[in-house]
């Protein structure tokens, strides 16, 4: 697949760049800021963007702004949002769409997994990280009858939200950690 | 004495949000990239059938792997990088991670770096003994300007028994507020607690 790569770290984003090669696919572009990013996806066509939350020039939420750009702009293209850190505050309306993803960028390191989920993103499915997952689960709680749910539905709902289809969710892969022990590590304890 | 506490304050956050700054977009990058060479290197001797030696270097990369997360469990016990964007967007985000439903009033202009990363000890505290203990249905987080000074409450309508006892969270945030010449109190019975902090700010 024709893949677009932004991220200003240039050895990371010669590190993806590599690993995407070393899975047969194409990097068409990659570059270190979104500027311009848009038109580049319109002229280039890409299947998928792949690109960090935070880059130049102030290193806030470039990325995520491209990222809703791109999705308004050009539906059909997949766009992955990496970061190191989650923030939801900024992505939970692309998170609804189809073709779009967003995990930490630690992910990477499980090779096979991530080139998964770029592949599912590509073909307009959905990849997010279970620490996305926890926040957005717990944002709604108490108000979509998620509290209803049998721990192993939560362990179903969880997964299918990371994009994971019938015979994933079957798996015996363990369910992604519970979110409520890490959203409330920012606490100082009791 | 006044003005070098609230110095001592502020340097002391900003260079916790500095530590923070560079922990992501520095060593934990890093560590992704080094990752990446790794596993691409593992391929390649894995390709070459040398399979002992490739499996040693999957347990090397899970062992970085583990580093990265305890690197972020580290951080995110620092102000946040939401800060960035003021208290209002740092409340949002918390109230959006609580499993209760949370009432948020937060002013739009910024203030001082020291009175917000202030603020925000109170508001992540006091939720977090309210998703603890309270037993609440709701709570409201709030931080209104008063007559020179930033009102922070966190209010809930749980069981209660919270107190400032010592070496506690709550001990531990009264002196946090004290640091910048503000005052805590925590009211706490059947009904609920609230907890409110007064922070001068110009």
């Amino acid at each position: 697949m024709r893949v677009t790569l932004v991220e200003d770290q240039v050895l990371l984003r010669e590190g993806l760049a590599g690993l995407f090669r070393d899975a047969g696919h194409d990097v068409i572009g990659s570059y270190g800021c979104a500027e311009g990013l848009a038109d580049l996806v319109a002229e280039q066509k890409p299947d998928i963007v792949v690109l960090d939350i935070r880059l130049p020039p102030t290193h806030t939420d470039e990325g995520t702004r491209a990222a809703a750009q791109i999705k308004a702009a050009h539906p059909e293209v997949g766009v992955l949002l990496l970061s190191q850190h989650v923030e939801t505050a900024r992505t939970v309306d692309l998170v609804a769409r189809g073709g779009f993803g967003y995990l930490l960028k630690d992910r990477v390191l499980d090779v096979a997994d991530f080139l998964a989920a770029v592949d599912r993103v590509a073909r307009g499915g959905s990849a997010l990280d279970p620490y996305v997952v926890g926040q957005l689960m717990h944002r709604t709680d108490g108000r979509h009858g998620l509290q209803d749910l049998t721990e192993r539905e939560h362990d179903v709902l969880r997964m299918m939200a990371q994009g994971y289809t019938n015979a994933g969710c079957g798996s015996p892969k363990p369910p992604a950690p519970t979110s409520s022990t890490w959203a409330w590590s920012a606490g100082t304890g009791p | 004495m006044e003005r070098s506490r609230t110095r001592i304050a502020s340097a002391a956050d900003d260079e916790r949000r500095r530590i923070q700054r560079d922990l992501h977009d520095g060593a934990q990058q890093r560590l992704v990239t080094v990752g990446i060479s790794l596993r691409t290197a593992e391929a390649r001797i894995r390709a070459e059938g040398l399979t002992a030696e490739a499996d040693r270097l999957d347990t090397a990369v899970a062992d970085l792997a583990a580093t990265i997360e305890e690197l972020r469990n580290l951080t995110h016990k620092l102000p946040p990088a939401q800060l960035d964007a003021g208290i209002g967007a740092a409340f949002r985000e918390l109230a959006g991670r609580a499993p209760l439903p949370i009432t948020i009033d937060v002013p739009a202009e910024r203030l001082e770096r020291h009175i917000e990363a202030t603020a925000y000890f109170v508001g992540c505290e006091g939720l977090t003994n309210v998703i603890k203990h309270a037993r609440a249905s709701a709570a409201t987080l709030s931080a209104v300007r008063r007559n020179g000074s930033l009102i922070v409450t966190v209010a809930d309508d749980g069981v209660g028994g919270a107190a400032p006892r010592p070496g506690s969270g709550l001990a531990g945030l009264a002196d946090r507020v004290q640091a910048v010449g503000g005052e805590l109190v925590v009211r706490s019975d059947a009904t609920g607690t609230l907890l409110t902090a007064e922070l001068p700010c110009g």
